[in-house]
């Protein structure tokens, strides 16, 4: 594994017109790369942006011995650029260690988004990493808890394997 | 037979078909996702960005006077130019703009029933050409902050309660509407899994005010409901054109919809946009808060600690 294996790994508009980087984020938000909910995983964290009611949900597994990503999948629903970074991240995710996800700066997914175009919308272009960022640090408590042997208790934001009702139903969780 | 009182507002697809070379005419899109403009728009429209053009990027604020005269310069819209605003969501961000429009006393305005979502559903073509416009003179003449109310506006609406009272009714003539989803007013999604970032301290809702979510005026395809529809909708739970009536939500750009369906297309006489809404009033330190989902968790646990105990037999 290297050491820039997220940074390395993300697919990126450089290079790219502002058309074709806006053309990459709408295929990708359309056919997003790393999506579904698993059966299993470690943790499921969900991150929101109220400002504009996009919905990404993180599913983690951890590798434990490799302390790296072992699978890692995200469902949401929200506008283009909150999707397609999603998918983009995800996608780059699979294997890295959890320390470079942890030091990972956002800016590295913004420019690979394509910064002109994204950068009116940080909090969308950021959601997933956030989210990403929440789920192993997660991951990291509930390992020290079972380190300390205490009961496993999954926190309330992960408590619930079900999407909530909007999402499952497809409609915008502010109708 | 109910009819809206000011129908000319609201024009439909082929109106705008049958105007895009209308040098009157400007077609704005309005989004809240940003990138819908660039891949295909209505020939000849140009893009407002709620985030990037109407909002002030320093202070919780629009832009100023000066700074809306810039922008519609730039759009090529004079002080007579007639605005057609369309967009994503229902039209929820194009009623939003034409709100904060007609704030800065824009006088011409008009929404496309249906929106961006009926546009495209009727097969009708979008472009991706961005038009090249002239900057144009304008001024901001005169200003509507009637449509606009501040917290302490709506403090004021309330009769000024004491926060901790446990019910607060509103003053006769006075109404407000929480056009938030139902989760929202009720206090739930704060303790629901899915929105850890909620962006509120508090949940729940203004004291006095009613549920009436923006989405029951808007019908599946994105347009808006038939006047007699929208009456009984409102006049059931009390909104009557009569009342004084403060609307909110989230962040102001849904309620700006149940602005525009009030106040222009059903012409209530008073009605306001709060544009704080609940992100300001669930993070303001010592407001009035009704959380019936708070209540009812109480509730249980009184319940639940008034049970006896029984031992294992």
């Amino acid at each position: 594994m290297t050491e820039r294996h997220v940074r390395g790994a993300l697919a990126t508009t450089a290079g790219m017109s502002r058309q074709e980087a806006i053309d990459f984020l709408i295929e990708q938000a359309a056919a997003p790369r790393r999506h579904g909910k698993p059966e299993r995983c470690d943790v499921t964290l969900a991150g929101g942006n109220p400002g504009c009611g996009d919905v990404v949900t993180v599913y983690l597994t951890v590798d434990r011995d490799a302390d790296a990503v072992a699978a890692a999948s995200f469902t949401g629903e929200g506008c283009t650029i909150s999707q397609a970074a999603a998918s983009v991240l995800l996608e780059a995710v699979q294997g890295a260690p959890l320390s470079e996800i942890e030091g990972m700066d956002a800016a590295d997914l913004m420019d690979a988004l394509g910064r002109d175009v994204v950068k009116s919308r940080p909090r969308c272009a950021t959601l997933a990493l956030s989210t990403l960022k929440g789920a192993v640090k997660q991951y990291r408590n509930l390992r020290l808890r079972e380190e300390a042997g205490l009961p496993i208790v999954q926190p309330q934001a992960t408590a619930s394997p079900a999407p909530r009702t909007s999402a499952a139903q497809g409609r915008d969780p502010r109708r | 037979m109910v009819k809206y009182k000011n129908p000319e507002l609201l024009v439909d697809t082929e109106w705008v078909a049958s105007h895009l070379a209308d040098p009157a005419v400007r077609i704005v899109e309005s989004d809240e996702d940003v990138v819908l403009y660039d891949a295909g728009h209505i020939q000849g429209a140009v893009k407002v960005d709620w985030h990037a053009d109407l909002n002030d990027p320093r202070i919780r604020d629009y832009v100023d006077a000066w700074g809306f005269a810039e922008l519609m310069s730039r759009l090529g819209i004079g002080n007579d130019t007639t605005v057609v605003f369309y967009g994503d969501k229902s039209n929820w961000w194009a009623c939003y703009a034409y709100w904060v429009f007609r704030l800065f006393g824009h006088e011409n305005l008009r929404v496309m029933n249906g929106g961006r979502k009926k546009w495209i559903d009727e097969k009708r073509p979008l472009t991706r050409e961005v038009p090249h416009l002239e900057p144009v003179r304008y001024s901001v003449r005169t200003r509507h902050p009637e449509i606009r109310a501040f917290r302490d506006d709506v403090m004021s609406h309330l009769g000024g309660p004491d926060p901790r009272q446990a019910e607060v009714r509103l003053p006769a003539g006075r109404a407000l509407v929480d056009v938030r989803s139902p989760g929202e007013y009720s206090g739930e999604l704060l303790h629901m899994a899915d929105y850890p970032q909620e962006g509120a301290l508090r949940g729940g809702h203004i004291p006095g005010a009613v549920s009436i979510p923006w989405s029951k005026a808007v019908a599946e395809d994105g347009t808006f409901r038939p006047a007699a529809e929208i009456k009984a909708l409102y006049d059931g739970q009390g909104i009557t054109p009569d009342k004084d009536v403060i609307v909110y939500c989230r962040i102001g750009e849904r309620s700006s919809l149940t602005w525009f369906v009030l106040q222009e297309l059903m012409g209530y006489a008073k009605v306001r946009n709060y544009d704080g809404s609940w992100t300001e009033w669930g993070n303001v330190v010592g407001l009035p808060i009704d959380n019936p989902a708070l209540e009812k968790a109480r509730q249980a646990e009184s319940h639940a600690k008034a049970r006896p105990t029984t031992g294992a037999m």
